[in-house]
C-alpha cells in the first residue's frame, strides 16, 4: 500500500495545482487587471497613507491614556479593537509586498537575459517571506497588538522603508507613470548592508 | 451496460470534437492536440471491432492500445508546452530547466530499476507500465500550470480547456490506475469505471472549451515592459531580503 502513496500524492497535488491555477485565473480575470504597474503605483501610495494612520493607531499615546484612565473593561474593548487593526495592517503589509513580486514576475515571464537560479531564491524568499508574514499575524492574533507594540512599532519604521523601495521599484519597471523621489537609492534607504 | 453507454459517449463526443474543430476551421491551431483526438478516436473504434469480432483477445489488444494512448498523449503536452509558453522567453528558460530536472529524474529511475531490477522491467503489467506514464506526464503538467500560475501567463479559453480537461484526466489516471494495480482493487468494478468517467468528464470540458477559436490573449505591445532584468531582480530580492529579515527578528522578540 505504501507504494501507491507517491502516485496518490502526485495526483492529488496536480488537481489541487489546477485548482489553484483556475482559481488564480478566475480571480484576475475578476479584477480586471493584469498587474499593471501604474495600478501598483497607487497601492504603493496607499502605503503611506496607511503607515501614518498606523502609526497613529498603534501608538502608545492611547494605550498609556486608556490604561490610566479607563476600567479594565474599556481596556479589553480596547486591546479586542486594537488587535482586529493590526492583523488588517499586517495583511495589507502582505498584500503589498505580494504586488512588487507580482509585477517582477511580469517582467521576468518575458525577460530575455532571466537567471534561473536568481528566480528560484527569489520565489523562495517570498515564500519565506508569506511564512513569516503569517507567523507574525498568528502572533498578533495569540497576544494582541498591546504586547507586541514593540513590534508594531518596527514593523511602522520597516513600512515607510517599503514605500520608499516601492517608490524605486515601481520607478523602474514603469518610468512613464513614476516619478523618481529625489535620488535617494534603494541601499541609501534601507541603509548600506 | 453501462461500460457501454460510457463507451459510446466518448466515441460520440470524440468525433464531435474533431468534426467541430474541422467544420470551424481551426483544426490546425492546436494540430498535436487534435491528432491526438483523432488517434484515440481511431482506436476506440478499432476496440469496438476487436470486441465484436474477437472477444479472447480484447483485453491483451486494450492494454496494448492503452499504451499507446498513453503515449501519443504527450503530443498534448507538448501542444500545451508551445501554446502557452511561446511568447514567454524568461518562462520557456525555467521551463527547460524544470524540464530537464524530470527528465534527469526519470533516467536515474530507470537505471537504478534496471540495476536492481525491480524498476520498469518487461515482466510488469501493461496497468503498471501506463501508470508510470501518466505519472511522468502528471509530473510535467505540474510543471505546466506551475508555471503558468506563477508568471501569471494568460491563456485563451480553448488552452485552459485543454489543460484542464486533460489533468483532470491525467490525475484521476495516476490515482486510479495506482490503486488499480493493488491485487484487491483492480477487479473490483467501480475502479473500472472511475477512469473512463474521467475520461468524459475530460471530453465534456473540451467539448465546452473548444466549441469555437479563442485564441491566446496577445501581450499588448503598448504596455509590453523591457526592463533590466537583473536591476528589476536585485531590487525585488533586496526588498524581500529586507521583509524577510525584519519578520524574522519580530518573531524573535
Amino acid at each position: 500500500m505504501s507504494q501507491l502513496l507517491p502516485y496518490l500524492f502526485l495526483g492529488l497535488l496536480l488537481l489541487a495545482v489546477l485548482v489553484w491555477w483556475v482559481w488564480g485565473a478566475i480571480i484576475q480575470r475578476g479584477a480586471a487587471e493584469v498587474l499593471a504597474p501604474r495600478q501598483h503605483r497607487s497601492s504603493v501610495r496607499s502605503v503611506g497613507l496607511q503607515g501614518d494612520l498606523a502609526e497613529r493607531i498603534f501608538g502608545p499615546q492611547d494605550w498609556d491614556f486608556v490604561s490610566r484612565e479607563t476600567p479594565s473593561e474599556i481596556q479589553r474593548m480596547f486591546q479586542r479593537e486594537r488587535t482586529a487593526l493590526a492583523l488588517a495592517w499586517l495583511r495589507r503589509m502582505r498584500l503589498q509586498v505580494s504586488q512588487v513580486m507580482r509585477a517582477h514576475v511580469v517582467v521576468a515571464q518575458q525577460s530575455d537575459d532571466l537567471q534561473l537560479a536568481t528566480e528560484m531564491r527569489l520565489a523562495l524568499s517570498y515564500f519565506l517571506f508569506l511564512i513569516l508574514c503569517n507567523s507574525l499575524i498568528g502572533w498578533v492574533w495569540l497576544h494582541g497588538p498591546v504586547r507586541t507594540r514593540k513590534i508594531v512599532g518596527q514593523t511602522l519604521q520597516w513600512a515607510v522603508r517599503l514605500r520608499a523601495a516601492f517608490e524605486q521599484l515601481m520607478a523602474t519597471i514603469d518610468p512613464a507613470s513614476c516619478r523618481v523621489v529625489g535620488a535617494i537609492s534603494i541601499t541609501e534607504r534601507f541603509g548600506a548592508k | 451496460m453501462f461500460g457501454q453507454v460510457l463507451w459510446w459517449t466518448e466515441i460520440a463526443m470524440e468525433a464531435l470534437l474533431v468534426a467541430r474543430a474541422i467544420g470551424a476551421k481551426f483544426y490546425t491551431k492546436y494540430t498535436l492536440f487534435y491528432f491526438y483526438v483523432s488517434s484515440v478516436l481511431l482506436l476506440e473504434l478499432f476496440r469496438f471491432a476487436v470486441f465484436t469480432n474477437l472477444p479472447n483477445s480484447y483485453p491483451l489488444f486494450y492494454w496494448r492500445t492503452q499504451f499507446l494512448a498513453a503515449t501519443v498523449g504527450y503530443a498534448v503536452m507538448l501542444q500545451m508546452y508551445a501554446q502557452a509558453l511561446r511568447k514567454c522567453r524568461g518562462a520557456v528558460r525555467v521551463a527547460n530547466a524544470l524540464l530537464l530536472c524530470i527528465l534527469a529524474a526519470v533516467m536515474l529511475k530507470v537505471i537504478v530499476g534496471t540495476v536492481s531490477g525491480s524498476g520498469w522491467s518487461t515482466g510488469e503489467t501493461m496497468a503498471t507500465l501506463e501508470r508510470d506514464m501518466r505519472a511522468l506526464q502528471a509530473a510535467l503538467l505540474l510543471v505546466i500550470i506551475a508555471l503558468l500560475a506563477y508568471y501569471k501567463i494568460p491563456t485563451g479559453r480553448n488552452l485552459t480547456g485543454i489543460i484542464v480537461g486533460y489533468s483532470c484526466y491525467v490525475g484521476a489516471s495516476v490515482v486510479t490506475l495506482g490503486f488499480g494495480s493493488l491485487p484487491g482493487f483492480g477487479p473490483r468494478p467501480a475502479w473500472r469505471f472511475v477512469q473512463p468517467i474521467a475520461y468524459l468528464a475530460t471530453l465534456s470540458i473540451w467539448c465546452f472549451t473548444l466549441w469555437s477559436y479563442h485564441p491566446n490573449p496577445e501581450p499588448d505591445p503598448g504596455s509590453k515592459i523591457e526592463r533590466d532584468y537583473k536591476l528589476l531582480s536585485d531590487q525585488t530580492k533586496r526588498i524581500l531580503s529586507k521583509a524577510r529579515s525584519y519578520l524574522k527578528m519580530r518573531g524573535e522578540l
